[in-house]
């Protein structure tokens, strides 16, 4: 069976600018969280954003690009690979929302008021597919593909690049999601009532809502003969992924979760382990009413009530299309560190919710992990880990 | 991978056997619209109209639903239809994959209206979970009840042809039996200004694929086409997708009966065509038929799918032909084993979608 291997991780998010950063900020507990700076906005709701972009990556007009640069650096580095992509067969396949569509407010204000307006949001939109761009300045020759399935985007990126791996497309993918927090979605996810005023308390009894965010998580995949042959030893792998549809409704989680016990089911069988070999789970956990009931319902059913579980987007907020990305970057390296932070903002368990995520730093022993992502259109991924040590 | 049904809808309808219709018919007069924008002048289209897409047996389930998931809706529907493949026991085994370059960008420029027109705080929430790209990948497995992996994927002129080769390797690891896999694109009043300032648009009406040129001529179109694949032999109806290949790679041209170009003036240069010709085989392009699209690919590898299970040529429905190359004049019966669509994006990267009898 061909072993698919991590071999690299890059992570950026109001958690840290780097995955050191990161873990330290889990450990103190840090959420670094605040009013909305990046555009003019009254709504009254709080945001984890990304407060410095280097400078060789900032790119005007292209914020989910910049942050995708920045995580594509960090894992590059890490998997010492940062001068050695030529001749490779790179494949790119990124997740996103915002970076997918053309809703320049100014540009179109204009275009209304005017008539007419100039090309250059246009252009940029035209320059910014996040895996085509992410491909050309990285100049990797293999498939490209940008996923946009909504809030499972960079999970199921990164499912569609184990499927190239195993199916021989290409040798190493970069795989995750990146998104910017952008004005349209702050006044969509608004207008839907599912943020909260304060911040988010994933499956709290009390929780009130999401907060969004904003980052990117980027994963070096490759097969472990391939990784082999340059050298590059890794413990972590992809042991599975598994998705389905709930068929039920554009925005509302299938009350029953069959989608997502479905998605589970095929991660496992495809890691080829049962339930009670995973250790921990990090959980899309989003704090809204609906996600955290269906979510923690279906965690019970299938792992047991007392299996561990986080939601990192305590720390990062909900970060779109970056989220499966980040996610499961976090995930792995959990795993491979052997801890996992506390479950940030969770003070009171939900009668209705089976399991409790974990109220402080909490060690963790064995050798898979799951990460899980749902998502508007009620997609449902699930991600396996494991560790070879 | 065998192709077992197709679904279209496009600016003269819905249905396979309407497109087959529209082929033969050959090439017709675009729509002519004026743009809000620009007074006095008027601009080609090809556009789906209303009615093709108003569907009594799905309204229900689709009464919110904007013109790009009922297009995708109806395409992916009538694919599964045309395959007599039925899915009630099946599930989780049939997965979706929908590629468009643009997605539900009317209802994105909808939504941004109400932002400007009534402030954030007093927006539409179904306007913004629609603008979505995933939108018609989740309506199109509500209504089909299917609880498989489904996939939204964008990348402008080769969406289609990523997903394809998704669609493959989902088929060959067993994530899956079936897949429904297709495009689905619309062009609203914006796009078809962005349009008018970014292409040469043909006012004649006519895309033509084979001036190869470096400016070349465009008309806009919208719809959208699905093919129900698998890899069980016994559900080839149409044909096999042999094989899809990008950029550098090599492909073997032998025998191939026609090459169809998919050049349609929407993704620029159009000179490496020429690079492209076989020196043998017909050669086809029939964007004209249903207008420029980045996932144009999709109608086209429609018509080659029905040439071959109809062993038929179609001509080419608009044969401006300067260079003299090998073009299909007439529709006529012709033995069809191989037929390959070719692509190049904006970089000049190269697709090849090579169909097999």
């Amino acid at each position: 069976m061909i072993k698919i291997v991590i071999t690299g991780i890059g992570t950026i998010s109001a958690a840290g600018a780097n995955l050191t950063e990161t873990l330290d900020n889990f450990q103190d507990g840090k959420r670094n969280a605040g009013p909305v700076s990046l555009f003019p906005s009254t709504l009254p709701y709080p945001v984890f954003e990304v407060k410095n972009i280097p400078e060789k990556w900032r790119k005007d007009g292209m914020r989910t690009l910049s942050l995708a640069l920045c995580a594509v650096e960090e894992a590059l580095n890490d998997a010492e690979l940062r001068h050695h992509l030529s001749g490779l067969r790179v494949g790119v396949c990124l997740g996103t929302t915002v970076a997918s569509q053309l809703n320049d407010l100014d540009f179109y204000d204009t275009y209304r008021s005017m008539g007419e307006a100039p090309m250059d949001p246009v252009d940029r939109f035209l320059r910014g597919n996040l895996a085509g761009a992410v491909a050309c300045i990285i100049k990797a020759q293999g498939p490209c593909l940008t996923v946009v399935n909504a809030c499972s985007s960079g999970a199921d990126a990164i499912g569609v690049a184990l499927s190239w791996l195993k199916n021989g497309i290409c040798d190493l993918v970069l795989a995750g999601g990146a998104d910017e927090l952008n004005h349209v979605p702050f006044c969509g996810f608004g207008s839907l009532g599912i943020m909260s005023e304060s911040l988010c308390a994933p499956f709290d009894r009390d929780r009130m809502g999401l907060n969004l965010g904003e980052g990117a998580g980027i994963l070096i995949l490759e097969t472990e003969t391939f990784a082999r042959q340059r050298g590059q030893k890794s413990q972590l792998y992809l042991a599975g992924y598994g998705s389905a549809a709930d068929a039920y409704h554009l925005t509302a989680p299938r009350p029953d979760g069959a989608g997502l016990e479905a998605a589970l089911q095929k991660a496992l069988t495809e890691a080829n382990i049962t339930p009670q070999d995973i250790c921990f789970v990090n959980a899309h956990g989003t704090a809204t009413q609906d996600n955290d009931k269906v979510e923690g319902n279906v965690l019970a059913r299938v792992f047991g009530p007392d299996i561990k579980i986080i939601s990192t987007k305590g720390y990062t907020g909900h970060t779109l299309g970056a989220a499966g990305g980040l996610e499961t970057a976090f995930t792995a390296v959990a795993l491979l560190k052997g801890w996992i932070p506390a479950s940030p903002g969770f003070e009171n368990p939900d009668d209705e919710i089976p399991v409790m995520p974990l109220m402080e730093e909490t060690s963790i022993c064995g050798n898979y992990v799951v990460s899980t992502s749902l998502a508007f259109g009620g997609n449902n991924s699930a991600l396996v880990i494991g560790n070879k040590a | 991978m065998n192709i077992s049904g197709i679904g279209i809808i496009f600016t003269h309808g819905r249905g396979i056997n309407k497109y087959d219709e529209a082929l033969r018919q050959g090439w017709r007069k675009p729509s002519l619209i004026e743009l809000p924008s620009v007074p006095n002048k008027q601009f080609p289209l090809y556009p789906v109209e209303e009615k093709t897409i108003t569907d009594k047996g799905i309204s229900g389930k689709t009464r919110r639903a904007d013109k790009f998931s009922k297009m995708a809706v109806l395409a992916a529907m009538d694919a599964l239809q045309d395959s007599d493949l039925k899915i009630d026991k099946k599930k989780f085994s049939l997965g979706i994959i929908v590629a468009s370059a643009f997605g539900p960008h009317v209802t994105t420029f909808r939504f941004l209206d109400d932002i400007l027109d009534y402030g954030e705080a007093n927006v539409s929430p179904t306007l913004f979970s629609h603008s979505v790209h995933n939108a018609a990948a989740s309506y199109i497995a509500s209504v089909l009840d299917s609880q498989g992996p489904t996939i939204t994927c964008t990348q402008f002129s080769l969406s289609f042809q990523q997903a394809l080769i998704l669609s493959k390797a989902w088929l060959h690891e067993g994530r899956c039996e079936y897949v429904l896999v297709g495009s689905v694109d619309e062009c609203g009043t914006v796009m078809e200004y962005i349009c008018s300032q970014k292409l040469k648009m043909a006012h004649d009406g006519k895309i033509k694929p084979f001036t190869f040129s470096a400016r070349p001529w465009a008309v806009p179109g919208e719809g959208s086409v699905f093919f129900l694949v698998s890899r069980d032999k016994a559900l080839k109806k149409y044909c096999q997708i042999e094989e899809i290949t990008l950029g550098c790679q090599a492909i073997k041209e032998e025998d191939i009966d026609i090459t169809i170009l998919d050049a349609d003036g929407i993704a620029g240069d159009e000179s490496q065509y020429r690079n492209s010709l076989p020196t043998n085989a017909y050669i086809a392009g029939y964007a004209p038929i249903f207008g420029s699209m980045m996932t144009g690919s999709s109608f086209q590898c429609a018509a080659g799918a029905l040439m071959i299970k109809n062993q038929i040529r179609y001509a080419c429905p608009v044969q401006d032909n300067p260079y003299n190359v090998n073009i299909c004049k007439v529709t006529k019966q012709a033995k069809m084993k191989k037929i390959q669509c070719i692509r190049y994006n904006c970089l000049n990267e190269k697709a090849v979608i090579m169909l097999q009898q």
